[in-house]
């Protein structure tokens, strides 16, 4: 019963022409075949691998519903994609694809897709809309940024992203550098992500534990491989976010016997099969990190040797300056073995019983026995080792504290802390609900520092384990670059101070490029002015500004006003924290360019211009790995005048180039990303090893996925590699060590050290190098307004704000839910699949009360949510679809925010709960949602050509 | 011959994967499902509490009450695989086949007032490997499908390899024997026989 596609369309208009429409209202219903503007070539059936099956032409490709992007397989009948389905040679994903990737067979042909180039035709709001070609739409954005720069200087221009998943995040970086614009954000980053990779950086140089970024690859080795045992995922649930990739992992490794821990206030799906669940009140993890420590001290759990040798634990504390004591301090006549790129530190030595230097070596070449809590006497000083100041935090977290501080039970706690330490090995796995919150630096800290006393790290299955090119075994000391992601724009966009080197060793390598490349005093300057950097200097690690603190310049102009914005990504009205206060300084902004395949709340309410982006059947890119193999996201397809998610940036920068006399004010070579198809293919067979774009399609089987054969990419015990300069490898850091107590926050507060280097950034407070506990700012222990506690997760059916308008995700999970415990429901009033109103300091919304004994009495657990069913052109009264069940419009976007990366509270704020209606506009009946199904006249779009 | 699903319970997410697969694969309208999933309890009080999901669709009956009653021959077992099916061009919508099944599996379509059930994808049959699209992309590798007869088939060994203590089938007070076979063992949580969902369908 499969729907012919008939009548395709035939016209023969010229590259890049096009059909101008007059005002459109409710525009997307009114994009057809009719308004087609490419050349129209017949389906291609020939050049792909596998051969007609049932009369289809089958094409590997590679999902990008979320983050992990699973190989996959998609069957074309006529040139339109008919089937999907997860490819079973895929070494994690072993065929499974959820439920977000095979609705892309709708959301490719959704009657939501813009296939051309969009000007606003109306008011903000009105969604007007007329469809422009793609040279007007490039010239107009051009002209506005360049007018912008001309008039109020570079500053003006800002750009954003989407999170994980989204694609153009180099691309949004790099953009408004190419214009001498520091300003950048998008609403994940330091909310997602940013603070558990940075820190990962700086406490040991190594990978960090994201189960929900595929930074965690170990424990999902397959076959005798895998050496895993004990799992614990601490805020996270990889069979929700990552279903088809890391929660068919957590599936097989359950099979097999592997213990699980789960640190979550939700009973969700790992939760339900975990062997200890912890039901943490929200945003109160560090309380149960630190409870964790001081039983693994306390009982004497810890790996001894590694933590004395390997960790920066028993160095000596100044108590003035909070860092490290170096030996040549307290022994000018000390002269150190090591080379000046390893200094040597202070320990109380056991064998002495006396404080002396402490040099860095392999284990069983050590001069010391270092003790790891020690305090007293040196020179009439007092002194902490690092592992006593941290013992002296954790002290007050007895279990018995703990459980009645963060809402456990005590012999629950012990349960788990023992499965974890008791094991031969084991490794914590997170997600992003601590980067939800106030302690976004210090709950990974704490994990990572967890790990590190266990031993756990560089060994078969545990988590935090190097592999792939970076975990090859090392010939040289480690050192840690900084500055853009992972260093790749280090010398581009800001020298900065690579870990590990020697202050004479940086300060001649900055001279060194300072004088190779002029414009690094205007990257340096950039860094100094970016927005918010003098209090949360973290958010270096991916040059992004801090986003309360760009809202707040673009309300008040202070200390510049950006004023023209290229937004990369989706619906930022639902991405963002505090929705409205976003909302009401869209009047602030004179220009606003989206880019997108459908128009989102955010496009509605904003955006003067909107370009038409792929859907992944389209889009060529390479995969996330799974484990040592590298997939191809395949153009399978593509239609109308749709173009690669880097395109329409680089339109726009070389435009404005031409405008400005043939140089940019920005930063060379600015922005980096691909300006043509071409280009974009040509990058993704060099990454496939393909001789090119033509052979890899001609003979995908050949070339996907690329394999790296095992034993180049699985590593182990690295630290321990004896290097060119005699020693052990040891880590990435100053220390050479894995730095538990992360000593070089504090001279990143004091100095934006190693980022803002070699102008410093303006001291602020220091930041805490250890996990150190923090009460939530609305706490619902004394909030009699606001009696719950709100916090959120995934549901199967979205990653982000996506699949909104799959009608089978929607008839699946309709509406917003909010989780409430039938005790506490009852006291309300409130039945199961009641609408109620949820209420913070910020705002209401609606959503519908799911009744479930899996969430504590007094806390509450959403999904975000938002509904482009609000302005269906069916509705009498259309609204945006952005503040009827939205629990950003309920998120905490003011301080007090983490202080290393500024992050908000989208995790862990009150909320007042009461009976209410369904919201107008707002579908829930599986038939409600038709409108949504793919359109014949989308199915009938012709294969196009590319438009660049 | 017993073509039918195996699904592992301790595997399963609830994730409804196999919902979309299976609408997709078999262009099933809004408002009709040929597989629903249930969540099962969250059983006892917060925090002590269990729960499993439980996958539903046509269990594949040895006796199926749904032929027993259809008055028109609509409702039939296929000779050559077994499976039980409806044909569309018999069915009068007369809704009895919903009554002769305790498991309510079966939706009249009302687009097409023709009752509408999981197939086994028995488009699929003459494939050379015959999967349903909903156990192949299973996101937790739970379901398996093929004749329990077989002791080679998927479905088979699954059950083989489960234990007997572990392999339950739906509460059967008619006498139907559906043949779906569900892998749970006590550590996940306890079977249900008579299971309390957690449903947001209040249909």
């Amino acid at each position: 019963m499969r729907r012919k596609v008939e009548d395709m369309a035939e016209t023969t208009l010229t590259r890049r022409s096009f059909v101008k429409a007059s005002a459109l209202a409710g525009a997307a219903a009114a994009f057809g075949a009719s308004l087609s503007g490419c050349i129209q070539e017949a389906p291609e059936q020939q050049g792909q691998d596998g051969g007609a099956e049932e009369g289809l032409v089958r094409m590997k490709t590679s999902c990008h519903g979320c983050i992990q992007m699973c190989p996959a397989i998609a069957y074309l009948q006529d040139g339109v994609v008919v089937k999907l389905e997860g490819d079973p040679d895929a070494p994690v994903s072993r065929g499974s694809l959820c439920i977000k990737g095979l609705n892309q067979l709708h959301t490719m042909y959704s009657p939501r897709r813009i296939l051309h180039p969009l000007r606003r035709a109306g008011e903000r709001g009105e969604n007007k809309w007329e469809v422009i070609s793609w040279d007007e739409a490039v010239e107009e954005a051009a002209t506005h940024i360049c007018d912008a720069i001309d008039k109020y200087g570079p500053y003006a221009f800002f750009a954003s992203v989407g999170g994980g998943g989204s694609y153009s995040f180099m691309e949004a970086m790099t953009l408004p550098m190419a214009f001498g614009s520091p300003t950048v954000f998008e609403p994940g980053c330091a909310q997602c992500y940013l603070p558990r990779w940075s820190l990962s950086k700086l406490f040991y140089g190594g990978n960090d534990q994201s189960i929900a970024d595929n930074a965690v690859q170990e424990i999902f080795r397959t076959g005798d491989d895998n050496k895993a045992e004990v799992v614990v995922l601490w805020g996270a649930q990889p069979s929700v976010s990552q279903t088809a990739e890391s929660g068919r992992g957590m599936a097989e490794l359950r099979a097999k016997g592997v213990k699980t821990i789960v640190v979550d206030p939700n009973f969700s799906p790992d939760a339900v099969k975990a062997d200890v669940w912890l039901p943490v009140r929200p945003a109160t993890d560090t309380g149960l990190l630190l409870c964790w420590f001081r039983y693994i001290f306390e009982n004497k759990l810890y790996d001894e040797e590694f933590t004395k040798y390997w960790t920066n634990l028993p160095f000596l504390i100044d108590p003035d300056t909070k860092l490290p004591v170096k030996a040549q301090e307290l022994f000018p006549d000390f002269k150190q073995s090591t080379p000046e790129n390893t200094p040597a530190y202070v320990c109380y030595d056991l064998k002495t019983n006396a404080v002396a230097p402490f040099e860095f070596s392999a284990p069983a070449d050590a001069a010391v026995d270092p003790e790891i809590f020690w305090q007293g006497e040196f020179n009439g000083k007092a002194y902490k080792t690092a592992g006593q100041i941290y013992r002296e935090e954790a002290e007050p977290w007895t279990l018995e504290r703990t459980a009645e501080n963060c809402w456990l039970e005590a012999d629950k706690i012990e349960e788990a802390v023992r499965l974890y330490a008791e094991a031969g090995v084991a490794g914590i796995c997170n997600g992003v609900a601590s980067d939800m919150t106030e302690s976004a630096s210090q709950v990974p800290l704490g994990c990572m520092g967890l790990d590190a006393v266990m031993g756990y790290i560089n060994k078969p299955g545990c988590t935090m384990t190097q592999y792939g090119a970076a975990g090859a075994p090392p010939t040289k000391r480690p050192v840690t670059y900084n500055n853009g992601f992972d260093g790749m724009f280090s010398d581009m966009y800001g020298i900065g101070a690579v870990v590990g080197m020697s202050d004479a060793e940086n300060e001649e390598r900055s001279k060194k490029l300072g004088e190779e490349n002029p414009q690094q005093e205007l990257a340096n300057q950039l860094l100094i002015d970016r927005l918010g950097m003098k209090d949360h200097k973290g958010l270096y690690a991916w040059c992004h500004s801090h986003i309360p603190t760009v809202r707040q310049a673009i309300a008040t102009g202070e200390p510049y006003k950006p004023r023209v914005w290229f937004d990369m990504s989706g619906n930022k009205l639902a991405m963002l924290g505090n929705a409205k206060s976003w909302y009401d300084v869209f009047p602030e902004i004179d220009y606003i360019i989206g880019q997108y395949p459908m128009l989102t709340s955010f496009h509605v309410e904003a955006a003067d211009l909107v370009f038409p982006v792929r859907e992944w059947l389209e889009e060529p890119m390479v995969n996330m790995t799974q484990l040592n193999t590298q997939w191809l996201q395949n153009e399978c397809v593509h239609i109308g005048e749709t173009v690669s998610h880097s395109i329409p940036a680089a339109q726009v920068v070389a435009k404005c180039r031409e405008k400005m006399g043939g140089e940019l004010p920005g930063l060379v070579p600015g922005y980096i990303g691909n300006a043509t198809e071409e280009e974009v293919k040509a990058s993704v067979a060099e990454t496939l090893h393909a001789p090119s774009w033509d052979e890899l399609v001609a003979d995908t089987d050949r070339y996907v996925p690329y394999v790296t054969p095992e034993e180049d990419y699985f590593h182990y015990n690295q630290h321990e590699t004896v290097v060119d300069d005699g020693l052990p490898a040891g880590f990435g850091t100053e220390s050479r060590k894995v730095e538990v107590y992360c000593q070089i926050l504090l001279k990143l507060a004091r100095t934006g050290y190693p980022f803002c280097y070699p102008k410093p950034q303006e001291a602020c407070e220091d930041y805490s190098p250890i996990c150190a506990y923090i009460e939530p700012a609305e706490s619902p222990l004394a909030d009699e307004e606001y009696p719950f506690v709100l916090t959120s997760g995934r549901v199967p059916y979205f990653h982000h704000g996506t699949m909104r308008h799959a009608a089978l995700s929607r008839e699946l999970f309709p509406t917003a839910e909010i989780r409430i415990n039938p005790r506490s429901a009852a006291e309300l009033g409130i039945e199961h699949m009641d609408w109620v109103k949820v209420s913070s300091r910020r705002g209401e919304v609606h959503a519908r009360a799911y009744l479930t004994e899996g969430v504590n009495p007094r806390t509450v657990w959403m999904e975000r949510f938002w509904n482009p069913e609000c302005y269906d052109e069916s509705q009498a009264n259309p609204t945006a679809g952005w503040r009827e069940c939205n629990v950003n419009v309920l998120t905490k976007n003011d301080a007090p925010f983490n202080e290393v990366y500024g992050s908000y509270t989208n995790r862990g704020f009150t909320v007042r709960i009461e009976k209410s209606e369904r919201p107008a506009n707002v579908w829930v009946e599986p038939e409600e949602f038709a409108p949504f199904l793919p359109s014949d006249e989308m199915k009938a779009e012709a294969r196009t050509e590319d438009v660049f | 011959m017993r073509n039918c699903l195996v699904v592992d319970l301790d595997r399963c997410s609830g994730c409804d994967s196999c919902i979309a697969a299976c609408k997709l694969e078999n262009n099933v309208d809004l408002g009709v499902c040929y597989n629903r999933v249930h969540a099962v309890g969250p059983v006892g009080t917060f925090p002590d509490i269990e729960q499993y999901w439980l996958p539903l669709q046509c269990q594949q009956c040895e006796n199926p009450g749904c032929i027993e009653v259809c008055p028109t021959g609509a409702s039939y077992r296929d000779e050559e695989t077994g499976v039980v099916l409806v044909n569309s061009e018999e069915c009068i919508g007369c809704e009895s086949c919903l009554a002769g099944c305790p498991y309510n599996v079966r939706t009249l379509n009302p687009n097409t007032n023709v009752v509408e059930k999981c197939t086994l994808c028995f488009q699929r049959h003459e494939d050379e490997s015959w999967e349903p699209a909903c156990v192949h992309n299973c996101c937790c590798g739970a379901r398996y499908f093929g004749d329990l007869d077989d002791p080679d088939s998927p479905a088979a060994k699954a059950v083989a390899a489960a234990g007997e203590e572990n392999c339950h089938h739906l509460a059967d007070e008619h006498g139907l024997a559906p043949a779906t076979v569900y892998i749970l063992s006590a550590k996940t949580a306890t079977w249900q026989d008579d299971p309390v969902t957690t449903d947001r369908f209040v249909k």
